[in-house]
Order: structure tokens, then sequence, then C-alpha cells
């Protein structure tokens, strides 16, 4: 069996579909599946890297034969490839987080995996394909499994916070479909390097139309202002390991599209000012919401809503160096997000009331929670020396060059009021007075071990960042390199057309 | 291994060695800070030469860390004085939870302060700098959470001051493509105008903040007083020396590099700092007047001292500089003596309320003689070393024509009298009360820190040559120019000469003298009384008569200076805070919870878009 990207849709799909069978023969296997499965893509990550890196092409594989421009291809290059990495091998660590996360029963434990499998098959899906429709496909297939897994506790809670999110995300898929379909009519052609050559023959008003609805659509998967009503609710309301998934995968697919469609897609530069302009205020706001937040996990959404804003704005300012900072933060996020998630669920699951006036003191109990809360804390701030510093370093850095210091100075304040709320809890969860409850949950032991392992890279990155810089240069080069992407993609595909 | 990396690293290691010891024992985690630093400590004094650099590049970033006579000062002065620090912590903390947890966030500032010292390129001194201010804050709320959000204030302020290092930063590298601290002093002059004052506020803010100048120094008296007397010491009279330490840098090497016109705008900037200096120490001495705790009224006075320091650097001729760094170092001894006072009468009498405590002179001899050394050189009296350094102060103000801030100066000076006097009044002095009676004194390892530190300050009062010697080398180093010193005489301008040895021997010749005479000679005729007041002398005292002055101690003062002390800063940092604060609760209206409203901001967004996406796009 040849190593491919498909594996990283086959599989766990197969595995989400099959796991009802095997439930039958052993309800143990409906845990252990999904974890082979992950394992396995993972291995499949550093060997399709390794490739990448060492010849410096892409791996590309076109399914079945068919050809363009109705023939899917996915493209494993530098820059998807780093990002499906990253997936993979946080979706493995929330599963050995989540394996015996409250000791669910069997029956919830099945439906949980399979959603499970199926949204890591979206979120790569959306990553590595490089056909605008599967794009779409797979985006309707995370966001099934994601508005299922919100509502997950049947509870009052989380049903209110799915109906919000499965509102709001048909939204998305309506504006994205339509786009899909004028820039088909346009084009004649669903491959996206095709797409990104024949962009110029599009008349403008056509253009700018369909980039204004792909801007819609892809907005609010990507957590943009005003349209990220839905995320506070969906992370706080949905279960401890939904929450870590939602910012390590499903956002970043968001992002990821929105970032391919504006700069391999289109050529029009206004974009980039106004992706800068909506991060700084998706940033602001949600970084100012947050301040306000008695709930732990909220108050973690919307400072996941504001780092996703960070990345726009970085992603915005469009130089090398920007970009390369973007998905440097991307990375930290997701490692020290998923941290935060965690840590906080199980804090969370030990206060019966969910405010983090009732966490004080709850550092006595539980060190560890609250040391790799803490930690996270640190990091996602951006204080030296740990993971989150660099990335905001080369950001700003980017900006400066660009000078842009007004925008340094709007994100160093906005950082300020972070280190203001996070530190608060903090400061509460160690030293404040402790209130009697007798509520006392203790993290599992895959716990322990998936947050060891995120502490373990944060400290890492931060002291010694160079460990991941040459991928993520790698990844940046390729991003920016439009050309490149073209070139490589369509002479696999035209040779087919060629056939 | 280079020694540079090797002290950072054992001072990392020791506080990661001494958090994980705790479990095993509390006694552990305190010996494996110590140890660990006197072995930096050690490695420091002996190991280090001027050519010793480390260079390495991270993430991208070219970082060099090295040592030079400047630095080599505050170097120092923070490995001996965390030395002693650490040994009286030892003995100190015995008895209180999460040992491990303080041990470590210690180990880590004076690890980061190590790291300040030693950086040459100004991203390694920002890392540094943000480890020191989140390790300073896990320790300032230790003690547990207080309702004035202590800990918080302090965090935002030490942000702001870091973030507007990481401002200037980024600015650095795309203007001049390096962060090297020497590279900003040689590409300095040739900055546009605004941008070099752009730099020069903002690195200003960074160090002023943790030097606790007016008006960014509310966070400091609350912070000061609610942290463990064994770390204070440390607090005030080191981390505050980094902010010294940083203005040293930025006001004699990198302000002198402007020329023409731009020289004058430096120089406005440079007499804005020496007049807010100069209120700092004046405001904060009247509030250190009017407290009644003994750690609040500690924490002013470093706020004053502080002050006077800022303003001699920010006058900048040579003797002004030099006052300012010889005080620096004195401040450190003298106020870190105090503050470990402090901590050894909490421990032992179990509070530092003024109104309270009386007499311990008798119970703590050892404690007050500390108390005393280092209560003389706050105030500047001879033969003590703070003496010298304010001697020196006000002639290089006088000399180069301040006459204003002289006489602010001398204002708070005279005022800084009555607190000292109110200190050891309050603590040791008074009539002996029953429930002192039991006090002892404080345990060997709290008291040898103390003394050795007294006795430093009697030495450098007779001696200060030797602390004029590295003073002047870094001085030079900085720039200046030559300097000329001398170990135990001070010459000024007129050409008269102060003999501080022949000033240090007679006031002895005089104690030993009036020592024998009174405690040997006659020691038949005298007779030990109790420190009860005797005043009445057999009439018995009425109601309305005060018999002893421990509450409302300065109440006339107090009346006097209230239409000054009306408004505090604190008050209005606090309305700006709250003003944020309901900013923040509308904006966070936004999300209204209701999924239709979210709806319609969706399709508001894209009607917006399709607008004027002309606009928006081309």
């Amino acid at each position: 069996m040849v190593i491919s990207p498909v594996h990283y849709i086959a599989l766990p799909l197969l595995a989400a579909f099959l796991i009802p069978l095997f439930a039958k023969i052993n309800k143990e296997l409906v845990r252990i599946i999904p974890g082979l499965v992950l394992a396995y893509l993972s291995a499949v990550s550093i060997v399709l890297m390794q490739k990448v890196v060492n010849t410096g092409q892409p791996v590309i594989e076109t399914l079945a034969g068919w050809q363009a421009p109705w023939g899917i291809n996915l493209v494993f290059s530098a820059f998807t490839g780093f990002l499906a990495t990253l997936m993979t091998f946080m979706a493995l660590l929330i599963w050995i987080y989540s394996y015996r996360f409250k000791k669910i029963d069997s029956e919830p434990a099945m439906k949980y995996y399979i959603l499970f499998m199926m949204l890591v098959t979206g979120s790569t899906g959306i990553v590595l394909t490089g056909d605008i429709f599967n794009m779409f496909v797979f985006m309707e297939i995370t966001a099934i499994a994601a508005y299922s897994l919100t509502a997950f506790y049947r509870d009052r809670d989380g049903a209110e916070a799915g109906f919000k999110y499965l509102l709001i995300g048909s939204f998305a898929s309506a504006f994205v479909l339509l786009a899909i379909l004028l820039l088909y009519t346009q084009v004649g052609t669903l491959n996206m390097a095709q797409i990104a050559e024949r962009m110029h023959t599009v008349p403008t008003g056509m253009k700018i139309t369909i980039l204004v609805l792909f801007v819609t659509g892809l907005g609010i998967e990507a957590e943009m202002f005003p349209l990220n009503g839905w995320a506070p609710d969906a992370y706080s309301q949905s279960p401890g390991p939904v929450g870590a998934t939602f910012a390590a995968l499903v956002v970043k697919a968001g992002v990821y599209s929105l970032i391919r469609v504006i700069f391999t897609l289109f050529d029009i530069h206004g974009a980039f000012d106004f992706l800068v302009i909506m991060g700084i205020i998706t940033l602001v706001i949600s970084e100012f919401a947050a301040m306000k937040q008695t709930n732990l996990k909220r108050m973690l959404a919307y400072s996941s809503i504001g780092q996703m804003g960070f990345v726009l704005i970085a992603f915005g300012i469009g130089t090398k160096e920007a970009v390369f900072g973007a998905l440097f933060l991307m990375f930290n996020h997701a490692v020290i997000k998923g941290l935060l998630f965690m840590s906080g669920s199980y804090l969370v699951y030990n206060t019966p009331s969910k405010d983090i006036k009732d966490m004080a003191g709850i550092g006595r109990k539980f060190p560890f929670m609250t040391f790799f809360f803490a930690l996270g804390a640190f990091a996602i701030v951006g204080l030296p020396p740990f993971a989150g510093f660099w990335s905001k370093l080369y950001i700003l850095l980017a900006a400066a060059d660009e000078a842009m210091l007004g925008l340094v100075a709007i994100i160093l304040m906005v950082s300020i009021v972070e280190i203001v709320y996070y530190f608060r809890v903090v400061a509460k969860l160690y030293w404040g007075k402790p209130t009697d409850n007798e509520v006392y949950h203790k993290p599992t032991f895959g716990g322990y071990i998936s947050m060891t392992i995120l502490a373990g890279v944060i400290l890492l990155v931060g002291f010694y960042p160079d460990v991941i810089t040459g991928f993520i240069d790698r990844a940046a080069d390729t991003l920016l390199d439009k050309g490149e992407y073209i070139s490589n993609v369509l002479p696999k595909v035209q040779e087919l057309v060629n056939m | 291994m280079n020694n540079i990396v090797l002290i950072i690293l054992i001072l990392l290691g020791g506080g990661i060695l001494s958090y994980i010891l705790n479990k095993v024992t509390p006694l552990f985690a305190g010996l494996t800070a110590f140890a660990a630093t006197a072995v930096a400590a050690v490695l420091f004094f002996t190991g280090l030469s001027a050519n010793d650099s480390f260079e390495f590049t991270l993430g991208g970033m070219q970082l060099s860390w090295g040592i030079n006579a400047y630095s080599w000062i505050f170097g120092a002065m923070v490995m001996a004085f965390a030395f002693l620090a650490l040994l009286y912590s030892m003995s100190y903390m015995k008895g209180k939870d999460r040992l491990g947890y303080f041990y470590l966030n210690y180990s880590l500032s004076v690890m980061a302060m190590m790291g300040i010292i030693f950086s040459r390129d100004f991203i390694s001194l920002f890392i540094f700098w943000e480890i020191m201010t989140w390790s300073s804050f896990l320790i300032v709320v230790y003690q547990g959470l207080s309702e004035g959000r202590v800990g918080i204030k302090y965090m935002i302020f030490s942000a702001i001051g870091g973030y507007a290092m990481l401002l200037s930063i980024v600015f650095m590298k795309a203007e001049m493509g390096s962060v090297l601290i020497s590279d900003l002093i040689a590409n300095f002059g040739s900055f546009s105008s605004g941008n070099q004052t752009m730099v020069g506020i903002l690195l200003l803010i960074t160090f002023g903040v943790k030097a606790a100048v007016m008006p960014l120094h509310v966070w400091a008296p609350r912070a000061y007083a609610d942290s463990p007397m064994s770390y204070t010491s440390v607090f005030s009279g080191l981390l505050s020396k980094m902010g010294i330490f940083g203005m040293g840098i930025m006001l004699v090497s990198v302000f002198t590099q402007s020329k023409g016109f731009d020289a004058v705008n430096m120089y406005l900037i440079s007499s804005v700092l020496a007049w807010m200096g100069a209120i700092t120490g004046v405001m904060a001495t009247f509030y250190a007047i009017i407290q009644t705790d003994a750690k609040r009224l500690l924490a002013y006075s470093s706020i004053g001292q502080l002050g006077y320091i800022v303003m001699g650097l920010a006058i900048g001729t040579k003797l002004s500089v030099m006052a300012a760094l010889f005080l620096a170092v004195v401040h450190t001894i003298f106020k870190g003596t105090l503050f470990l006072v402090v901590g050894a009468v909490e421990r032992q009498a179990g509070t530092t309320d003024m109104t309270k405590l009386t007499a311990l002179i008798r119970r703590m001899p050892l404690t007050f003689v500390a108390a005393l050394m280092s209560i003389i050189a706050l105030a500047g009296i001879p033969p003590l070393a703070g003496f010298v350094g304010k001697w020196m102060l006000y002639e290089s103000m006088i000399v180069s024509d301040h006459y204003f801030l002289v006489i602010m100066a001398f204002l708070s000076s005279t005022a800084a009298f009555l607190y000292s006097y109110r200190f050891l009044f309050g603590i040791f002095l008074g009539q002996e009360e029953p429930e002192t009676k039991d006090v002892k004194e404080a345990p060997a390892l709290m008291v040898i820190p103390m003394m050795l530190l007294a006795g430093l300050l009697f030495f450098l009062g007779a001696f200060p040559g030797y602390l004029f010697e590295p003073i002047a080398n870094g001085m030079e180093y900085l720039g200046m120019g030559h300097i000329g010193w001398n170990a135990t005489v001070l010459s000024n301008g007129w050409g008269d000469h102060l003999d501080t040895l022949a000033v240090v021997n007679s006031i002895v010749i005089i104690f030993v003298v009036v020592f024998i005479f009174l405690g040997l000679k006659n020691r038949k005729k005298t007779r030990y009384v109790t420190t009860k007041d005797v005043h009445t002398s057999g009439e018995i005292p009425t109601e309305n008569e005060n018999l002893t002055y421990a509450v409302d101690f300065y109440k006339p003062f107090e009346r006097a200076i209230d239409p000054v002390m009306k408004r505090k800063m604190d008050f209005y940092y606090n309305r700006l805070g709250e003003g944020l604060e309901s900013f923040f609760n509308f904006l966070r209206r936004i999300y209204t919870g209701n999924g239709q409203t979210y709806a319609i901001y969706v399709i508001i967004f894209l009607v917006i878009l399709i607008i004027f996406s002309k606009q928006i796009f081309i």
C-alpha cells in the first residue's frame, strides 16, 4: 500500500462507518479503532512531510484517474501538509485525552467516535484538497460532525449552542455554494489550480461579488467578526475535548480555506487590507468581551476568536515574514488552546457552578491541572520563554517592517487586556480562598499524557523554536508562491487530460 | 562551558530542582535555591572577565550575552544581595506552604535579573525582562489575593512597560536591522527627530515602571508590602535597580548621541524625567510619613529614594551620575536590610503595625542595630554610606545650577527624617508593653545577613572608594570619560575636601569614649531601668494627656500637608480602569446570545460588503 494523501480521507471515513459493526464484536474496539487510525495517520504525516521536505515538491494524488476539470486531486505540499500534520497530531492527542473522559457509557461513546472521525476526515480533507467543490463537500462533513458534537450532551445548553451553530453554519454553506456556482459559470473548472490560472479572465465586478460571497461564507467558519456569534456558545457549551477539537482542527480548516481563496484563487490586492482591518476588529472586540466573562470556557472561546483575528491580521499583512508568523501562530494556537481547553474542562468539571469565582483555590486540589492551565495562559499571552512569544514577535516584526506601527501598538494594547483576564484567573486558581465543594473528578491517565505532551511541546518550542521554523518557513514559501502551486498541480492534471 | 551561560543555567536549574525537592522536604527547597545562588555568585565574582561573551541564534534572532564594566556593578549587587536574602529566606519561610513554588519563582527572578545584566541585545533583554515580570507577579500573589487587585495592577504596569520595549524593539529592527544595544547607541543619532523621541520615551516608560517613577508607581506600595518580606527585599532592592540599569544606559549612552536640535529634545526629556524623579521623591516621602504599617512605610520610602536616583541620572553630569549609581548600590543595601528587619519583626512579634509594636529594642537588639545602621544610611547622616551619596548628589545639583531640584531634594530628605524616626520609634523604642514581652531575637540565619549588610554600610561610609572604582569604570564604559576618584576623600568643585575616614574615625572614637565612660567606668553608679515612660515624675496624668505616641504620630504634619495629598494617582487609574470595564461590558453585549441576531449580523455584513465592494477591494 503506497503511502498517499488519500489515506487521510479514506481511513477515518471508513473507520467512522465501520465503528458500529466493530461495536457488535467488542465494546472496547469503539474506543481503540479511532486511536489506531489516528496513530497510523500521524505516521503517514511524518513520512509525507519528509518526502515533501526532501524533494521540495508537493505530493499530489489524483483520485481514481478522473480528469480535470471534473476530477479531484489532493495536494500535500509544505503548507497543506504542515496543517494536515498539525491537525492529525492534535486529533491523536485529543483522542488520548478523551479515551475515558467522563467514563461515558458505550452507546454515546460510539456516537462520539463516529462523529470525531468524520470531523477529522472533513478537516484534513478541506486542507488537502485541490478541488473547490470537494472543499465544500468536506466543509459540509465537518459541519455536520461539528454541529452534532456541539450538542453532544443532551442538555439545554448544548442544544442551544448546536442550534446557533447550525443556523449560522448553514449560511456559510449556502454562501460558499453560491460562490462556487458563480465561479464555475465564469471559469468552467472546479480545480483550484486551474481557477487560479483562469482568474484573470473573469470580469472584475463578478470577481468581487464572488469574493464577497466567499469571504462571508468562509469568514463564518474562520470566526471573523461579526460572523462569529456562534463561536462562544459552541466552544463553551460543548464537551471539553470537543472545544479543543474546534480550536485545533475546525477553525484551522476554516482559516485555511479563507486564505487559500484569497491568496491563491483570487488576485485582488484590496482583500489583504480587508483582512487586516477585519482581523483588528475581531481581535479587539473579542478580547474586550473576554474581559467580562465569568465562565471559564466562554472566556477561552473569546480568546480563541481573538487569536484567529490576530492570524487574519498576519495573513493580511502578506509579506513572507508575516505569513511565517501567521503559520507559527496557528501552530501555537492549536497546541496551546488545546492544552487550555483540556485542563480548563477538568477545572470546570470540578466546579458545580462553572463560574470562575467558584474556582478559587482549586490549585491545591489539582496542582497539575492548574499548572497546565497556567502554562497555557502564559504561553498564549506571548510571554517568553514560551512558544507564543516567538509567533507574536515575528508578526510584530513583520508589521514594523511594513511601517504599520499603529497596528503594533493596537496589538500590544490588546495583549495587555489578554494578560489581565488570564492572569486574573491564574492568580485566583492558585491563591484564591477555596470554596468547599465535594466534587472531585480526577483526570484520567490519558488526560495527563496528552496534557504533558502538549506542555512539553510548548516548552520545547519556546526554548528552541528552530525545531519547527524550518517547516514553517517552507510552508510560508509554498503559500505565497501561487505560480508554483499552479505549475506543480497542473502538469499532473494536464498529463491526464492529454492522455 | 561559558561561565555566563553556566550562571544562568545554574540559577534556572536550582529553581526547578528546588520545586521538585520541595515534595521531599521543604528544607531542601530553600537549601537548593540558596546553594544554586551561592555557586552562581562564586562563578560571577571569580570566573568572569570582560571578554566573556556568548552569541547564538535562536529562531532567526541574533542573541548576544556578555559582561561589561557597567553591568558588572549591577551583577555584583544582584549576586551578593540575592545570596544573603536567600540565606535569610531559608529561616524566614520556615513553616509556610508551597515553598517549592516560592523558591522556583525566586530563582527565576534572580536568573532573569542576571540575564538582563548579561544581555547585549534587546531581544534577550526583553525575554529576561518578561520572565522577571511574571515570576515576580507569581510571588506578589503568594500571600493571597487582596481587594486592591494588587497583583493584576502590578502585571498591567509591568506589561505596559514590557510592551513599550517590544514596540521599540520591532521599530529598531525595522529601522536598523539589528537589535544590539551597541547598535542602538551607534545609530541613535541618525534616527529622525520623531523616532528618537518615540524610542526614548518608550524605553524610559519601560524602565520607569520598574523604577517606580511617578506616575507609573501606583503598583509599588501595595506590591512591596504584600509580598513575603524575604522577597520584597529583592523586589525593592534589586528589581527596581533593573529599571535604573536600563535608564542609565538610555540617559547616559543613548540620549547623548543625539545631535543638534534633537539633542535639545532629548535634554528636554531628561529634564522632565529629573523633575518627575524629584516629585516622586517628595510625594512618596510625604505618603511614607503618614503610614502606620511598617511595610507600607518602607515601600513608599523606596519609591522616594528611587526618585532621587532617577533625578541624579537624569541630570546627567559626571558627578550626578556617579552619585546616582552610588546611591543605587547603597539603597539596595540599606533598603534590603530594612525589609529583612521588618520581616524578622513580623516573624517574631506577629505584626508590623507600628501602632501596636513597641520597645523591641531590648528583645531584638541585633535587629535593632541593623535597623539603626540602615536608617542612618537612609537619612544620609554621616558616617555611613548614605551620607556620601547624598552629599555628592546635592553637590552635583548645585554645581549644575538645578537650584529648584535642590530645594525639592532637601525638602524630601528632611521629611525623610520624619519617617525614619517613626520607623525606629514605632517598632523598637517607646514604652514596653506586655504584648511584646515574649518576643525573642530573630534566628541566626536571619540575623547574620542583616548584620553583614549593616557592616557593609559602615565600611562603605569609611572607604567609599571601594565603590567608586567599579562605578567609575562603569561610567567610563558608558561613555562619560575618565572620572577621578579617591579611596577616602571626597572633593568638591571648590577645592574643599571631606575626608570620610577622618569623620568615621572621630565618630568611632567618640562612641568608644562615651561607651567606656557610661558603661564601664561608672558601672557602679549606673542603674538599669525598664523602658517605661518616667516623665510624669510621680504625678498622676490627666485624661487628655497623651502618654505614648504610637497612634497619629504625625497628626499635625498630616493636617499641614493635607491639601497636597487630596487625590492619589491611584484614584485616577482606578477610574480609568472602571471606565474601560464598562466599555468592555458594552462591547460584550454585541454577542446577545440570540441566534437570530447573529444571523442578522451575517446578512448585514454581506449586504454592506456587496454595496461597498468596489471601495473595499479595489
